[in-house]
């Protein structure tokens, strides 16, 4: 790296567009990637994405700047929550002239990060490590247990569904006749204004897959019912079974005309053979409805491979490509923004500010000495994490297409921090690092509990386990981290 | 009015066992200069410990025992994963440690008993108090809750004020190097204040257990309370601890009563920043907590 | 009773110590003096325990006690008063004195406090207050106090003359003087106060950036003009 820093040494400027041409290569690696391998890879790279932006931001935070924070994860929240809002209740309103859609809610969600980012940071510069780091569990905390206060506005304790922003930009509305776009809100209705979305079933789809022979001729004779398997009038209780008049023994001097005909139960009473059901009324072998209910989108096959390889026809989505996948369209979301932020953040970390950052937490006094204020400095780092926070928490809105209060519970604060710690605290590659450890990690563990039958609750908290038994050790022996170890292994090797 | 006697009874053995928790974390503070986040973590599981034994064994106060003997243990342990960040003077870094450990200690409770809510039956009546033919929201649970409290406020006092090892301790925290000079193991004497501290939280833990139900994650925000219980009173007082532990309880009680349970975190929350804002030292502490 | 051999402490690339060797003998008062910055609390340091030698070697009575950690070193036998005000102003005065020598015998303790209170009255009369209530020379005294609740062999006094009037200074220096010469004890003071020291040590040693550059009698030391000049400012 030395050599590219004295190649950027040499002009301001062509250091902006060296970190422009690595921010762009590494788009494009991770596009073709993306383009090439499988939905469920695709997820996985969509959420290393989107853990890389939010820690780019930890980077500067607690790297750089030294302060220890865990109030990323509402600061997702936030970011996460204002892109749901404004794109479900927002989304007829035009800005400067264009309508709405993702576009406008990221930046929203980014305006958001930013107001919190200089609230927190407002109070939070001032404080010292544990401090700090106190104050910013609290809000890790308290920010989700808020979403719980306001069900109507926020969705309470379930959360928000999302509609994911597609392609052809903008949302379906329920108002506008959607041409192009279809809804999917998890799976309900697939149907608006009774129009269905998805053609009828084509006729091949019967055809490949044939009904079972011993189906051809159902109902055979004997298992239909007849009239004698139906009640008739012989059946039923008749004026001459009850009472009359003659024979009654009335108690309380009650007048037996009293009970007058009309009061009697007649043969009208009483159900007859026309309530009942007939051969007629049941099933034949012709007209045998279908009960197939063109439900939601997991019912479809949406990954044109597998559609080639004869487990259904080819479906043709209304107006949808088929080639559409929307992991794939996720993943690209979630990259375009880590590399943009991870632009940005390049050029924070390797320019004056982030040797402004780093004086300030080596020595603060000697910082202001030099006319840097400290408690500016500070404040900077936490609005800069705190965008890219809420950018991030933006993106994982559009991967979970939801949001609530679960998915920002403390737990991610801690992860970001771990992600950070093992990939190395001061450096981005490290929180790229990270960010696939985070990844990686629990689908290993996974993977391994498969092989070796682990129970439910050993799997599900192993990773975390050993999140924290590395954070631990990384901090008794390896401060740097990753990236930190090998710069020291580096270090002593050229020593020599 | 009989709300808020009502609201405040109700709060008063919770404060009690915040109380406790802060204390823990105070003793930590003053012998190491880290607050350990992570003991939260240790109370939890040796909850779960005790949680253990009191199945096998029918005994309350056999889990009780077995819960602070283990606090003892884990508290020294942890001690030893955090203390060489300390002595590197890496503040950042012992953080991180304390949460690495909290991270570690859920996710075994996790995997050891499973993340399900359990029941933790308390030894003696949780139902309020009959007096003149009302129920009161202080049960004889409550009162064991205060009373060891008090116990052991009073324990500690002694030791740290009468004994000889108590000087040493506050010595060691105060300053450590005209300590080691005076012949004082100070190494020993920090161990020692994690393993008071260790005993603490884990008596804190069994006396809250019974309240609500125990899982991996139940104290979570029970970690926030404590913290700010203890950061009120300033991370140095030991009287700030208790006295805002209760207050604490007490707040939270009376905000719980008259709006919704839901705004306590809120409410603590709000006492934090209000707190960190204004005097970040804390009301009874001499240290500045400020940065530059 | 306290040899020093070639004593050589750094501290990254400042060479603090070269090559010191001194004799510290029971008994009586042996000075080390120089300018700022010689090296003379370095010395201390690192007789005391605090900080490690790169060379050299520490005997107390022919054991090797180099490289021992300080409280080790103190219950021993070897007392450091550092420098600065060493009291713990969250503690009482008698907290402050208790502090010291928790390893002995309740009775040993008990006669050294009576010692300590005897050499130092004001000590007494303000035993149960904080040590914050103490004037500067009050907390010298303290802290003098607190070395001798360890019963020492060897009592090390880093710069006591610090931010106190002369006459306090010369009071205090005498005192351990008599205490030296009553009990045996070995006292090896360190100061920049370069005459005050030498009147009461018998000893003199000249420090120079980490070097000694001259020992001998205090005496012929602090009459010898042309050192005085060129080391000791005066």
């Amino acid at each position: 790296m030395s050599k590219l820093s004295s190649l950027t040494e040499r002009a301001p400027g062509s250091r902006l567009v060296t970190h422009a041409l690595i921010a762009l290569v590494i788009f494009g690696i991770l596009t073709w990637f993306n383009q090439i391998v499988d939905p469920l890879m695709s997820y996985y790279l969509a959420t290393a994405a989107m853990y890389a932006t939010a820690m780019f931001g930890m980077t500067i935070l607690v790297g750089l700047s030294g302060q220890v924070s865990l109030g990323n994860g509402a600061l997702m929240a936030v970011g996460g929550y204002v892109f749901a809002l404004t794109s479900l209740n927002w989304q007829t309103v035009p800005i400067l002239g264009t309508p709405w859609n993702a576009l406008w809610s990221m930046v929203f969600a980014g305006i958001g990060g930013v107001v919190f980012g200089l609230l927190i940071g407002g109070v939070a510069a001032r404080l010292r490590g544990p401090y700090l780091a106190g104050l910013t569990l609290g809000i890790a905390v308290g920010v989700p247990a808020i979403a719980n206060r306001f069900p109507g506005l926020l969705g309470g304790e379930n959360g928000l569904m999302l509609q994911v922003p597609y392609p052809a930009g903008g949302y379906a509305s329920i108002d506008d006749g959607f041409d192009e776009e279809f809804i999917d809100d998890g799976g309900g209705e697939s149907f608006v204004d009774d129009e269905p979305i998805y053609e009828e079933l084509p006729d091949e789809f019967f055809e490949e897959a044939p009904l079972d022979d011993s189906l051809e001729d159902p109902l055979a004779e004997e298992d239909m019912l007849t009239d004698d398997d139906f009640l008739s009038e012989d059946d039923f209780l008749t004026e001459d079974d009850f009472a009359t008049d003659e024979g009654f023994e009335s108690d309380a001097g009650s007048d037996p005309d009293s009970m007058a005909e009309e009061d009697m139960l007649t043969e009208d009473d009483f159900l007859s053979e026309d309530d009942f059901l007939t051969e007629d009324d049941f099933a034949t072998e012709e007209g045998f409805e279908s009960d197939i209910d063109p439900g939601g989108q997991e019912d479809f096959v949406d990954d044109p491979d597998l559609a080639d390889s004869g487990a259904g026809a080819d479906l043709d989505l209304a107006g949808v490509d088929s080639g559409f996948v929307i992991e794939q369209w996720q993943a690209s979301v979630a990259v375009a923004v880590a590399c943009i932020v991870g632009f940005l953040a390049l050029n924070l970390v390797r320019g004056r500010q982030g040797r402004v950052w780093q004086a300030v937490r080596d020595d603060p006094v000697a910082a202001a000495v030099s006319g840097i204020s400290p408690s500016g400095s500070k404040v900077s780092a936490f609005v800069v994490s705190s965008l890219f926070a809420a950018l991030a928490g933006a993106v994982f809105a559009q991967i979970l297409s939801y949001v609530g209060p679960g998915a920002f519970a403390l737990g991610l604060s801690l992860s970001l921090l771990v992600g950070i710690v093992l990939g190395g605290r001061n450096s981005l590659i490290g929180a790229m690092i990270g960010a696939v450890i985070l990844v990686w990690l629990p689908e290993f563990v996974l993977s391994l509990a498969a092989d070796r039958g682990w129970e439910d609750q050993v799997t599900n908290n192993a990773p975390n386990f050993i999140y924290g038994l590395l954070v631990v050790l990384v901090v008794l022996a390896a401060p740097g981290g990753l990236v930190g170890g090998v710069q020291d292994l580096v270090k002593r090797v050229t020593r020599r | 009015m009989t709300n808020f006697i009502d609201y405040f009874l109700g709060g008063v053995s919770t404060g009690a066992i915040i109380a406790l928790m802060a204390l823990a974390l105070v003793l930590v503070w003053r012998s190491t200069r880290v607050v350990n986040f992570a003991q939260l973590g240790q109370a939890m599981i040796t909850s779960f410990i005790a949680l253990t034994v009191r199945d096998a064994t029918g005994s309350w106060l056999l889990a009780l025992l077995v819960a602070m003997a283990s606090g003892l243990v884990v508290g020294v342990i942890v001690y030893f994963l955090v203390i060489r960040a300390v002595k590197r003077l890496d503040t950042s870094g012992a953080i991180i440690a304390t949460f690495g450990v909290l991270i570690a200690l859920q996710a075994l409770a996790g995997m050891v008993w499973g993340g399900d809510q359990k029941a933790f039956p308390p030894p003696i009546s949780n139902s309020g108090y009959e007096v003149f033919g009302r129920t009161w929201p202080f049960s004889p649970y409550d009162l064991l809750v205060v009373v060891m409290l008090i116990v052991l406020v009073l324990i500690m006092t002694i030791v740290f004020t009468r004994t000889s090892v108590g000087l040493a301790m506050r010595a060691s925290a105060f300053n450590p190097e005209v300590a080691r000079l005076s012949g004082v193991r100070v190494s020993r004497m920090l161990i020692l204040g994690w393993a008071i501290a260790g005993l603490v939280g884990a008596v804190a833990g069994v006396l809250v257990a019974p309240l609500s139900t125990l899982s991996p994650t139940s104290f979570d925000l029970f970690l926030v309370f404590a913290f700010t219980a203890a950061v009120i009173g300033g991370l140095d007082s030991l009287v700030g601890a208790v006295a805002f532990g209760i207050g604490t309880g007490l707040v939270i009680s009376l905000v719980s009563g008259y709006t919704d349970s839901g705004n306590a975190p809120v409410v603590a929350l709000l006492l934090l920043v209000l707190n960190l804002l204004f005097k970040p030292e804390g009301v009874f502490s001499h240290h500045k907590a400020r940065a530059v | 009773m306290l040899r020093v051999e070639g004593l050589s402490v750094s501290y990254g690339a400042v060479q603090a110590l070269s090559d010191v060797s001194l004799d510290v003998p029971p008994g009586r008062v042996t000075a080390v003096i120089g300018a700022n910055g010689a090296g003379k609390s370095t010395l201390m340091r690192s007789l005391a325990g605090l900080v490690k030698p790169q060379d050299g070697r520490v005997l107390f009575d022919d054991e090797d006690i180099t490289g021992r950690k300080p409280e080790d070193i103190a219950r021993m036998g070897i007392a450091l008063v550092p420098e600065g005000r060493s009291t713990i102003p969250d503690l009482t005065v008698e907290e402050n004195l208790k502090l010291g020598g928790m390893w002995r015998s309740h009775t040993q303790r008990g006669t050294s406090l009576t010692r300590v209170y005897a050499l130092f009255p004001v000590l007494g009369e303000r035993r149960s207050l904080g040590a914050d209530t103490l004037s500067g020379g009050e907390r010298q005294q303290l802290a003098i106090g607190r070395a001798l609740m360890c019963g020492p062999q060897v009592l090390l006094l880093d710069e006591p003359s610090l931010g106190l009037a002369p006459l306090i200074v010369t009071q205090i220096l005498e005192l351990v003087s008599q205490m030296a010469k009553d009990s045996g004890m070995a006292v090896l003071l360190v100061e920049q106060n370069a005459a005050t020291a030498l009147r009461v040590a018998k000893t003199g040693i000249v420090l120079n950036l980490g070097q000694i550059v001259k020992s001998g009698p205090a005496h012929d030391i602090a009459n010898d003009e042309e050192l005085r000049h060129a080391y000791l400012g005066y």
